[in-house]
């Protein structure tokens, strides 16, 4: 039987240490992949995606339930990857290995799909996460809140700690500077040309 | 928010591509797209670029945190509980307190000083111990010797069982253990009263010997003392010859 977050956190705040690792068997890919998004290394998103659920479990007595726990959860990771970035004190930097290991690659690949797409797969990837650095700290959060972590408007503008426009021009001002940088790197949007 | 929607207006255009805006405005953004290529082609970008995004895959290492609390120690009952540093130091502090005064009551008078005497310092031996040790000896030498005359007696030749002979076997093996345990106390007691013995009589001649170098001294400071005087009164009496 499967538990809803809230009964795990009821039982956690009780002292039972299995429910609170069961949150983290389901939360620790999302808070990792956004870390990894917002800091770019693979070493910093694990470290503070375990600072996160280390945080998260010493303050679980003053969590009285007023928010989802994963948003609780990602404001945690959030203010973490704020502190490290300024702490560090450097742009992020998306971590992508320059040689390419075929074993690793075939291990990757989809089902139905060559080894030639997989490359491919992975070179947007990276070019989409080197244009990402060119966004804002502020800019780059709403569009990973919003792409991968299916928040609401409202949801970023609460964890963001900023109106709910100023959330939408984020979002409209950091895709409209996305799309400029990959067009520069050679991924421009294919133009419908009229026939004649 | 408002029904009405105007040509250019970024938010609306976000919201609508996110599916969050109120059926209405939705239905009005739709028709104006229609009509509109400008808001139309904004839209298409800001697609294209979302599709673009979901290429972004983040590694997936193995992760598998857990949270492990340490097991709380079993409470031990307060007579086996450890004390606290201040209870050991009140504790230890007792226990000196204790040994100090015991040990200073039972220290020995001290000698009077003969340093100037001539005289061998005279053996003080402690009286009460002496006593006890001469008591204890001539008591253990008293039962020896009856347990001697004891075992000296013959046995009577009857014809005893092998109980009985057992019997016998076993009270004296008894009276062997008893004897060689009363032997070692006389042998450890005449030790000791020697050990003191010997103890005293080389305190004394080490005071003794002090004494000698310390009345040496005074002899030699008086002879000098004497020489002094004699020089003096000899240069007394060549001034006055002047």
């Amino acid at each position: 039987m499967t538990r809803t977050d809230e009964e795990l956190v009821a039982r956690s705040r009780s002292g039972d240490v299995d429910s609170f690792n069961q949150l983290i068997v389901r939360w620790e890919r999302p808070i990792f992949a956004l870390a990894y998004r917002v800091l770019g290394r693979e070493e910093d998103a694990r470290d503070v995606c375990q600072d996160t659920f280390l945080r998260a479990y010493r303050a679980l007595p003053g969590f009285k339930g007023q928010a989802k726990f994963s948003s609780w959860l990602y404001r945690i990771a959030l203010n973490l990857c704020r502190d490290w970035i300024r702490r560090q004190q450097r742009a992020p930097v998306s971590q992508m290995p320059e040689d390419v290991d075929p074993a690793a690659l075939l291990a990757e690949t989809e089902p139905a799909e060559s080894i030639e797409d997989l490359v491919a797969r992975r070179e947007l990837s990276a070019i989409v996460a080197d244009a990402m650095r060119s966004l804002s700290e502020e800019q780059r959060t709403a569009i990973i809140l919003k792409e991968y972590h299916g928040m609401t408007f409202q949801e970023i503008a609460d964890m963001q700690g900023c109106p709910l426009s100023t959330v939408k021009t984020r979002l409209y001002q950091g895709l409209s500077q996305l799309r400029r940088q990959l067009e520069r790197r050679g991924q421009g949007m294919p133009q419908l040309v009229k026939r004649t | 928010m408002s029904e009405t929607f105007e040509c250019g207006d970024t938010g609306a255009l976000v919201a609508y591509m996110y599916e969050e805006c109120e059926p209405e405005i939705r239905e009005v953004i739709a028709t104006h797209l229609k009509r509109c290529e400008a808001c139309s082609s904004e839209i298409d970008g800001l697609s294209w670029t979302r599709g673009r995004l979901q290429a972004w895959v983040p590694p997936m290492p193995e992760l598998r945190f857990q949270m492990s609390v340490p097991a709380p120690e079993p409470r031990l009952p307060w007579w086996r509980a450890p004390l606290p540093a201040w209870a050991q130091a009140v504790a230890a502090l007792l226990i000196f307190g204790v040994g100090l005064s015991v040990g200073l009551a039972r220290r020995p008078p001290t000698v009077p000083s003969q340093a100037s005497s001539s005289q061998p310092a005279a053996v003080t031996i402690d009286t009460a111990s002496q006593t006890d040790l001469s008591d204890l000896e001539q008591r253990l030498r008293a039962e020896m010797a009856q347990m001697r005359s004891t075992a000296a007696t013959p046995v009577r030749q009857v014809s005893a069982s092998d109980d009985d002979i057992m019997k016998k076997v076993e009270a004296l093996v008894a009276q062997s253990e008893e004897r060689q345990r009363r032997e070692f106390t006389l042998r450890s007691v005449e030790m000791a009263r020697e050990f003191e013995t010997q103890r005293r009589i080389d305190m004394a001649t080490v005071r003794e010997t002090v004494g000698q170098f310390q009345g040496a001294a005074g002899t030699e400071i008086r002879q000098q003392r004497e020489a002094i005087d004699r020089i003096n009164n000899f240069i007394r009496v060549s001034q006055q010859a002047r």
